[in-house]
């Protein structure tokens, strides 16, 4: 995912612009001259200045150089090969799948699937993904629910408690 | 990490022991038998949470199960107030609703309205005031209505809440029921009554519109006087406080309320039965006391008086929206 | 003195004594979880409090929230995952300490000198209480516009990059934070038709997400670091008292910036370790040493961070005024209890107040032996192995993002600002200035708009008031200085050439 200043410098000065645009077509608000439209805008413009000035290289002496991270060869990461990166983006689409299936399933059959992806995404063997995945999920339960009070959904698998 | 947590528990399990907890007995048949849930909109801490809070309490006192609330927040109270009338009407889900049902519609924010709901009842309303600096020079609510009759359009400003908030509305009402545009005071937006009392404190602004209770320690504390509250009576526990009624001959009047309410078609031995506990906890000793210790107005509404005052209240928000340009559609 | 008798009494009812001592564990726990904030810790004692007396209600409080504060820096010491969005202004610096073996000293630093902080700012609230609170209502929105804009600076202060990839994180934090209704016009803005969007994005999802979530994914593509030299880990409170006679001069600096941002209403404790960090790295004699594992931020922010909660109390007791959403929830508390805030409480109730006093120096001194027993606890994470650790904090993460308000769409924001912070590390952009935008956007729109709006559009009043005449020259100060530090290399570097 590393990218040039040139790229991310032109991204950011284009979501700017379209800040402005955006900020610019809402409404005014009877009897008051300055309205929710300034503060976008300004916030825009100063993201196209800095996108700009990030595009052209402005800045860069400040910066160190560049680590580039070494390359995981465990668990998905190795399985993908070239295409490593993407092992970055299961603990996001877990936390979609946790945010779509966790009302119908229940909390505690989501948070076993979620604990077993990406404890074996992350190169634990089997054994310890197993024991996490089963382990964790009634502890954490056990806190939000009983202590905070938080209403974690039932679903298929009821809590004991 | 499993080893901080399992010691974190047993502790704070040794807290929430200092809480009787009420265990359900498990009856069959009869309700409620199981747990109810009463979501509120708006975030813990806050007024309207505690007002929940307490009237939950009572209730479990009262029907011998659980009453667990819960915080649905979001979206500008959108999200709890949808989630109290998708919830299933098996009396299970029961919610407190805020005077913001009878807005949010006129702003297009939503569909919902008061009649996505079986009102239950109406637990406190909350009358506006108003205020003003203490070194103010406009004693009473008089020379400060005659001031504003006499000022350029703009020249004074009020605040108390953001744009187009029940306080807002409340200006907006007054000016109007006075013969004035309702954009006559410049309202500022602010991040709810408390920043609003502190700007007029520090001289900021000229007057706050919020409701007495929340300007109370701020009166209290010598910084601010409150000239008049918009109700059809005074206030037992600000009983020096004139209504707009008595002084301007304005009989103006609209607060923020907050009731208990199920999702629609709630079987009605359900409804009545929530309904006479929820009567009882009105009445009680406890929620007496809680109202009064925070200054919060006692109004009670049975399921019937709930829905005539929503119905009033929505045409007056409304009327008082289109007057301020603030409503859609 | 016979009502500070009578305050001890109060204090050492058993009732007291146990509620302090529950609330403080629980106030560890909680803060130490990722994504549960020392406020969500504050609210959720609320219903308890219904059922104790007045001193133990308001005990609980202040003991779950000062320990809250303080245990939100573990996780971010260890693993890089701030409690709170105050701790996030230092959790680069403290994990880097951790990563060079010196976890101990770190979270040592944060303990012992939030327990000064928290010292210092309960006796300023003792001893000046009344003149904090002139200071505190003298502030009208323009004042607030400048500070705001002074806190804002700090992103380009705080982080290790180009300053220019520090104001444009800024500026996108500033940006989400003009997403939903809350905004001075009242109308939904930029919420695409999506009804969660109104509430607009809360800190705590972006919080957990850039940090905790970010660094899960750099986990998956990364090799296990080697682990750390299995040393036994130290006595976490040696080594505290020579830092604090090194670097004397940056706490109290920070124990008074602290005080001072605190007991500003709406500012509050966030905003006091940004600008204390700041200050600490500004005025430093080896600035270049910070963000590689120097506790010299650390003691600062530290300090400031408690300091401000205490002091954050000025304007809730005398005009129930909060300083913050913590002490928001404890002037609900106080009223129930019938402590009407004021400044009869003061006077009337003078052995209630002072029964708070002894609570707060309990407080902060009870915290350093639990303190120590949950860091130790907490420290075996690191022993563990790294892909049974992940999966639990990104658990965690769900369970905390959707328990700030019962809702699942903060737990999707959450893996999307997962998202945005891993791309935005991997190209330069400091993720804490992105959080700092979010933290303080609210505050500078309203502040700005509110003022132009009572001024009538006119600028002038930003610089007519005495206090916001001296805080615009410090914010234009500082605005010009790196500029004209650059120039000034600039010139110095052409001239051999020529």
């Amino acid at each position: 995912m590393h990218l040039s200043d040139r790229v991310t410098g032109l991204f950011l000065a284009v979501l700017g612009a379209l800040a402005f645009w955006g900020g610019s077509r809402l409404p005014a608000v009877p009897g008051q001259d300055v309205g929710p439209a300034v503060f976008p805008m300004v916030v825009g413009g100063g993201l196209v200045l800095c996108g700009v000035l990030i595009a052209i290289g402005i800045g860069r002496s400040f910066e160190e150089a560049e680590v580039e991270p070494v390359e995981a060869h465990e668990g998905l990461a190795r399985h993908l090969g070239d295409r490593r990166a993407l092992a970055a983006f299961v603990p996001p689409a877990l936390l979609l799948f946790y945010a779509l299936a966790s009302e119908t399933l229940g909390f505690l059959p989501t948070a076993f699937v979620m604990v077993l992806l990406a404890a074996l995404s992350l190169g634990a063997s089997l054994r310890l993904a197993v024991i996490m995945a089963v382990g964790a999920p009634p502890l954490v339960h056990l806190v939000f629910y009983k202590l905070l009070r938080v209403p974690l959904p039932a679903g298929l698998l009821p809590a004991p408690w | 990490m499993t080893n901080f947590t399992r010691r974190g528990t047993l502790a704070a399990g040794a807290l929430a022991g200092l809480a009787p907890l009420a265990r359900p007995a498990l009856g069959q048949g009869r309700y409620p038998a199981r747990p109810v849930q009463v979501i509120v909109p708006w975030g813990a801490g806050g007024g309207t949470d505690a007002t929940a809070r307490i009237v939950a309490s009572l209730l479990e006192k009262e029907m011998g199960q659980p009453f667990n609330v819960v915080n649905r927040t979001g979206g500008s109270g959108v999200v709890g107030h949808s989630a109290i009338a998708q919830g299933a009407p098996d009396g299970y889900t029961i919610g407190m609703i805020t005077v913001e049902i009878c807005m949010m519609h006129w702003q297009g924010l939503t569909e919902l309205k008061r009649t996505s709901y079986t009102p239950l009842a109406l637990m406190n309303e909350d009358p506006p005031g108003v205020q003003v600096n203490a070194s103010s020079p406009y004693r009473d609510i008089k020379a400060l209505a005659d001031a504003i009759k006499a000022s350029r359009p703009g020249q004074f400003k009020a605040s108390g809440t953001g744009q187009g908030g029940i306080w807002h509305l409340a200006l907006a009402g007054w000016l109007g029921a006075m013969g004035l545009r309702a954009d006559h005071v410049r309202w500022v937006p602010s991040n709810g009554a408390a920043p609003a009392m502190q700007d007029l404190a520090a001289g900021g602004i000229d007057i706050v519109t919020c409701s007495v209770p929340e300007a109370r320690a701020i009166i209290e504390a010598g910084r601010a006087r409150s000239l008049a509250i918009m109700a059809p009576q005074r206030n037992p526990q600000f009983a020096s406080v004139p209504t707009l009624n008595e002084t301007l001959g304005i009989n103006y009047s609209v607060g923020a309320w907050r009731g208990i309410a199920a999702p629609l078609n709630l079987p009605a031995p359900i409804a009545q039965q929530l309904t006479a506990a929820l009567q009882k906890v009105w009445n009680s000793q406890e929620f007496k006391d809680f109202m009064n210790a925070r200054g919060f107005g006692m109004v009670w509404g049975d399921a019937a008086g709930f829905a005539s005052h929503m119905e009033r209240t929505d045409a007056t928000l409304g009327a008082a929206m289109r007057e301020a340009g603030l409503a859609r559609g | 003195m016979t009502a500070f008798l009578e305050a001890i009494r109060l204090v050492a009812a058993p009732d007291v004594l146990i509620a302090i001592m529950a609330s403080a564990v629980y106030g560890l726990v909680v803060g130490s979880l990722p994504g549960l904030s020392a406020t969500m810790a504050t609210a959720l004692l609320v219903p308890v409090t219904f059922y104790l007396s007045p001193i133990a209600a308001i005990a609980t409080i202040i003991t779950a929230s000062a320990m809250a504060i303080f245990s939100g820096d573990i996780p971010g010491a260890l693993m890089r995952i701030p409690g709170t969005p105050a701790s996030a202004a230092y959790t680069d610096e403290a994990y880097a300490m951790t990563r060079k073996g010196q976890a101990e000293l770190a979270l040592g630093a944060g303990l012992w000198f939030s327990a000064i902080g928290g010292i210092v700012g309960t006796l300023s609230l003792i001893l000046m209480a009344p003149m904090l609170a002139e200071m505190a209502l003298s502030f009208s929105t323009f004042e607030y516009f400048w500070l705001a804009f002074l806190g804002l600076m700090c992103a380009t202060l705080v982080a290790r990059s180009s300053p220019i990839k520090a104001i444009a994180a800024m500026l996108l934090g500033l940006l989400f934070a003009c997403v939903g209704i809350e905004n001075p016009g009242g109308v939904p803005r930029f919420t695409f038709g999506v009804t969660d969007l109104l509430g607009g994005i809360e800190p705590i999802p972006a919080l957990v997400g850039v940090f905790a979530v970010s660094e899960v994914m750099r986990a998956m593509m990364t090799p296990e670091p080697p682990p750390l030299p299995r040393r036994r880990f130290g006595s976490i409170l040696a080594g505290q008292w020579a830092l604090t006679k090194k670097y004397q001069w940056p706490m109290w600096r920070g124990n008074i910036v602290g005080i001072i941002i605190g007991v500003l209403p709406g500012a509050g404790a966030d905003m006091a370790a940004w600008v204390s960090y700041a200050t600490a790295k500004r005025f430093s004699k080896e600035p270049e040493k910070f963000g590689t594992g120097h506790p010299e931020g650390l003691v600062e922010a530290g300090a400031s961070n408690n300091a401000s909660l205490a002091s954050g109390w000025v304007p809730s007791l005398l005009f129930g005024i909060p300083g913050d959403t913590i002490t928001a929830i404890a002037i609900g508390v106080l009223y129930m209890k019938g402590l009407n805030p004021g400044p009869t409480l003061f006077t009337e109730r003078a052995s209630s107040m002072y029964a708070l006093y002894i609570i707060f120096v309990l407080a902060n001194i009870i915290m350093i032996p639990l303190g120590i027993l949950m860091i130790r606890m907490a420290s075996l994470v690191l022993r563990a192995p790294r892909s049974a650790v992940m999966p639990v904090i990104m658990l965690l993460c769900a369970v905390g993002a959707f328990a700030t308000g019962n809702n699942l769409f903060s737990v999707m924001l959450v893996g999307l600002f997962g998202i945005i912070g891993f791309v935005m590390e991997r190209n330069g952009y400091p993720v804490a200035a992105l959080v700092l935008g979010i933290v303080m956007g609210t505050m500078v729109e309203q502040n700005f708009v509110t003022s132009l709006i009572k001024s009538d559009g006119d600028v002038l009043p930003f610089f007519e008031r005495p206090v916001s005449s001296v805080l615009a020259a410090m914010t234009i100060a500082a605005l010009l200085w790196p500029a004209a530090v650059w120039t000034l290399r600039r010139l110095r570097r052409a001239e051999p050439a020529r």
